[in-house]
């Protein structure tokens, strides 16, 4: 798809790619670049206020949120690699700033501006990935598509497009897909041992499914269920879908 | 009122979790029930369905924004056909309220369709110690009665039980030869309690809805009990929340659609039994008395706060519970009282306060599923983010409930998110904590507080040299194009 | 004892803080006027007589999906050898019915007279209780009624307060026949209840004592989610469809 004009998006990488996972932000910006988007990178970003809000800490993820407010007031796109920040800035800050009009605004109009970075690359860029990109050697991946990404962001075909489009990457199906993967932010050590089941049961579906890769959208969730992985030394790679989509991430 | 014993949530779930047989039932119960809702759904189209959903919401919207004046009108019209409406602020006034009826009519023997509001008022006792006998007829109803249970499902209240434990339970407690054949099963109640419809003085039901125009109680069954206990004998008790009333008969339509497709998948119930005061002059069977209960117990406290006002759309199908991945581990018993589930997540704290049950609201990953589920799309996930909100900073009336070191936690949490220089030390001290105690590049297993609730059964990584943003600013700002990493 | 109504409401517009009285934006449904509303029962009237062929296939199609065993008939004959043949074939010694008009068409007295059984209206005539009609109904092998209406959305058997015992008849025998007349059927939910609020208008506020749904047979799938036909009311339901009055 031609673009008319470049695209410029804002990275906001999530505190857990920044301080953890910087590999997955160095993938997403290499695969951002490749489909012609011109990528920025906000200073001085850290957390949304998600894990915050999620526990009830309303007051003190308001100052988080106002923070990123403020960092990414004007920027034309947002791109956020991960469905549950994603649907932290697009839904609840709304509900976050219910009681004050004017921050409400603003999160109103970065509501708008907000993506997903599957979203991103396909309801804004168009993008395709194509052969002659660096291909991901041939693998069997299944996609776990995480709650928020999910049912608030309502993102629901943009990751297996992209997956179904890139060379070397056959898709497989993951049964019971939609079914939580037990990580719920604090819920996984508020409540392991519940966590644990769901973790178990995906875990199951993954490597029942055939696939030698499992990939999603979250960070979080795959930290939970790549940390099962490796604790039981199943062979089976867990990556993010922009590892993927970028083709080094053997 | 019946016990709450929501404060043992953690030790509760913990057993539930590794019981195996429970788990079993969960899984056949909630895979064959929501199975069947998806299909019923597919079959009249998604996108009916979600008109269905929103004009059901629209009507409770509007009629629990102006329920003083549909109760009046409810009233009005069951005073109208000769039944009495009585109002309880609280389940003490419920069941004496059941209580006296039952003592003006010399009542011995009482009859029982499901009702959720009589397990969570606890009235079974209470007539008991009455010297009246109480039977449950709904077969599932009846099983736990017989076990001295509560309900763990909000439309199969033993499904947690099997097949054995259902038969050595009938061998046990009514002396018949032990079967596990369920159609045997079934027949031994059918003879047992059909007995006991023709000896009732005294039949009480639930209601799944109150039509305040015509003054009707509506109660959907399967299996005929409910006909045969609002029927048969001399006097008819109805029990309802507050929140079951809708305007108009009309309402009703696409409540019958929605519910039976919601709870199991049927796309509708055997029977709907609409009942309007007691039998007429005219006719020659049905009671000679009709009381309909409207309960409060704590209603009134959800409706007044705008946030939680929303649980009372709930029409208690259990498409939530089918859905809920934590429900589906744990089971009802665990939530500690009559109402499971996502739902009884939100009803409980809102009934017998936050204090006693503060573990539910956070016992869920917020995924969301029960909201897509629910025929009146009522937003679970929203309503427990409240509920954590109340209990972590303490507003309104359900305050007090947060714990110390968590709000440290989150407020160490938010000043080190506020400055990317702390967040970057912070990494940094992890990473020089962690690193000797790694194995393979990740922490295994360990002793160290909260970490070892994450490392019980899953890896951490160690944070890593470089967080992203010096990467950035490193290599990746000035590189229009693509760029190799380090 | 409880709280008088007045304080019960006031509790409540207190948590809602409204002041008493309507809502402010009339309720469309409650506020539909008397002509109207008979305009609206007329048509659906209308609707119904004019889509009875359509109405009686989705019908047998809806109810044979909700557990009826639907038998489509000619006429009267037809329906009354169904009676005979399903009477014979459970060995109906004692055979309970309602008291309705469509009995006087369908004289189902004799059919079950023919295959050799008794059929009795349950009423209370006179010297026999309650009690003693109630024990006899219990003990009765099936129960026949008509319909008061029929829905063809889904596939139910609507059952008003007639003379008798005209709850217990549909559900206290192990089987059930209910004969279903082309006039009886309506298209949908809704179509029945526009025609109920009518009388309910007409009749000065009142609905009649009760207003029965029967569909399909009684069923519970309360241990292991296995159904089981036949728990407190009939296991088999019979519809017999006629295809004119
Ligand atoms: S909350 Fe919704 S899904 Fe859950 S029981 Fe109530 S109506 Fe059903």
């Amino acid at each position: 798809m031609s673009q008319p004009r470049t695209i410029r998006a804002s990275l906001f990488t999530t505190c857990i790619v920044d301080q953890l996972y910087p590999e997955v932000g160095v993938s997403v910006v290499r695969v951002l670049r490749r489909a012609g988007v011109e990528v920025d990178y906000p200073e001085g970003q850290t957390c949304c206020g998600q894990p915050l809000y999620n526990s009830g800490f309303t007051g003190e993820a308001r100052k988080l949120a106002e923070r990123t407010l403020n960092l990414l007031d004007d920027r034309a796109f947002v791109v956020v690699p991960s469905g549950s920040c994603g649907a932290m800035m697009r839904v609840f800050y709304l509900d976050l700033f219910a009681d004050d009009p004017e921050l409400q605004a603003r999160a109103r109009d970065l509501s708008q501006r907000v993506y997903e970075f599957t979203e991103f690359l396909v309801d804004v860029v168009g993008y395709e990935p194509a052969t002659g990109d660096q291909p991901e050697r041939g693998c069997r991946v299944a996609y776990h598509p995480s709650c928020h990404l999910l049912r608030e962001m309502e993102v629901t075909g943009a990751p297996q497009r992209l997956l179904d489009a890139a060379p070397g990457i056959e898709r497989v199906d993951l049964p019971d897909a939609e079914q939580c993967c037990g990580f719920g932010g604090t819920f996984a050590i508020k409540y392991p041992h519940i966590s644990e089941e769901m973790l178990a049961d995906k875990v199951a579906a993954a490597t029942g499914s055939g696939a030698d890769t499992l990939t999603a959208c979250d960070m979080g969730c795959l930290m939970h269920i790549g940390g099962a992985v490796s604790r039981q030394k199943l062979p089976l790679r867990v990556r993010h879908i922009a590892q993927l989509l970028d083709g080094e991430s053997g | 009122m019946a016990e709450v014993v929501t404060r043992d949530f953690v030790s509760a779930t913990q057993a539930a979790v590794k019981d195996t047989q429970l788990r079993q039932a969960l899984r056949r119960a909630g895979t064959g029930f929501d199975g069947t809702r998806r299909e019923a759904i597919h079959e009249v189209t998604p996108e009916v369905w979600e008109e269905w959903r929103e004009q059901a919401r629209r009507i409770k919207e509007h009629t629990i924004g102006h329920l003083d004046y549909y109760l009046e009108m409810l009233e009005r019209n069951v005073t109208a056909a000769g039944g009495r409406v009585h109002f309880a602020a609280d389940a003490g006034q419920a069941n004496a309220i059941v209580a006296q009826i039952a003592r003006d009519n010399g009542v011995r023997t009482v009859t029982k369709s499901k009702s959720m509001v009589s397990e969570e008022l606890g009235l079974n006792h209470v007539l008991e110690a009455q010297g009246i006998d109480v039977f449950e007829t709904d077969l599932g109803e009846y099983i736990i009665q017989l076990a001295n249970e509560t309900p763990s499902h909000l439309v199969a209240p033993a499904l947690h039980k099997t097949r054995r434990q259902v038969a050595q339970l009938f061998a046990d407690q009514l002396g018949v030869p032990y079967s596990e054949d369920i159609e045997e099963m079934a027949r031994i109640a059918r003879v047992v309690l059909r007995q006991k419809f023709l000896d009732a003085d005294m039949g009480i039901s639930g209601a799944n809805f109150l039509v305040a125009e015509t003054g009707s109680l509506v109660i959907i069954t399967n299996e005929g009990n409910g006909r045969l206990c609002t029927s048969a004998p001399r006097v008819h008790v109805g029990l309802a929340g507050m929140e079951k009333v809708i305007p108009s008969l009309q309402d009703l339509a696409v409540f019958l659609r929605l519910l039976p497709r919601s709870a199991t998948g049927q796309r509708i119930t055997s029977y709907m039994s609409m009942v309007t005061g007691p039998r007429r002059p005219d006719d020659e069977d049905g009671p000679e008395e009709f009381h309909l209960v409207i309960v409060d117990n704590g209603r009134s406290r959800l409706l007044a706060d705008p946030a939680l006002r929303e649980s009372l759309y709930c029409i208690r199908c259990g498409a939530c519970l089918n859905v809920c991945p934590v429900y589906q581990r744990v089971g009802g018993h665990a939530y500690g009282w009559v109402y499971p589930g996502p739902i009884g997540s939100i009803v409980t704290p809102g009934l017998v306060g936050l204090g006693q049950a503060k573990d539910l609201p956070n016992a869920s990953t917020l995924c969301g599923a029960c909201r897509d589920a629910c025929p009146v799309q009522i937003n679970i996930p929203r309503m427990l983010l409240h509920l954590r909100h109340v209990a972590a900073e303490g507003q309104g009336s359900y305050q007090g409930t947060g714990s110390d070191t968590e709000s440290l936690f989150a407020r160490g949490f938010a000043a080190v998110m506020s400055s990317p220089r702390l967040l970057n030390l912070g990494r940094k001290m992890g990473r020089w904590l962690l690193a000797p105690l790694a194995n393979r590049g990740v922490l295994g297993q360990t002793r160290l507080p909260v970490v070892s609730r994450w490392t019980r059964a899953r890896d951490l990584p160690i944070p890593p040299p470089r967080s992203f943003a010096e990467i950035w600013r490193d290599e990746l700002s000035n590189s229009g194009s693509d760029s190799k990493r380090a | 004892m409880g709280i008088p109504s007045a304080q019960f409401r006031e509790t409540i517009r207190a948590a809602l803080g409204r002041q008493s009285g309507p809502p402010a934006e009339p309720y469309d449904v409650l506020a539909e006027e008397f002509p109207a509303l008979e305009a609206r029962a007329e048509a659906v009237r209308e609707r119904a007589a004019r889509e009875t062929p359509e109405l009686l296939d989705r019908m047998a199609e809806t109810a044979a999906l909700r557990g009826w065993n639907v038998q489509r008939c000619d006429g009267a004959e037809e329906a009354l050898d169904y009676v005979t043949s399903l009477a014979r074939s459970l060995g109906a010694t004692s055979v309970a019915r309602s008291e309705q008009e469509v009995f006087e068409t369908v004289p189902v007295d004799a059919a079950v007279a023919g295959a050799g059984g008794l059929c009795w209206p349950a009423v209370y005539d006179g010297p026999s209780s309650r009690t003693e009609v109630r024990q006899r109904l219990a003990e009765s092998d099936m129960g026949i009624t008509g319909a008061d209406y029929a829905i063809a959305e889904t596939g139910s058997v609507v059952v008003l307060p007639r003379r008798g015992l005209s709850r217990l008849v549909s559900v206290v025998p192990p089987v059930h026949l209910a004969i279903v007349r082309p006039s009886d059927l309506l298209g949908t939910l809704d179509d029945l209840f526009a025609l109920r609020r009518l009388e309910h208008v007409r009749n000065g506020g009142d609905m009649g004592s009760y207003l029965n749904f029967i569909t399909g047979p009684s069923r519970t799938a309360d241990i292991e989610q296995t159904i089981v036909v036949g728990v407190h009311g009939p296991r088999e339901v019979h519809m017999v469809l006629l295809d004119k009055e």
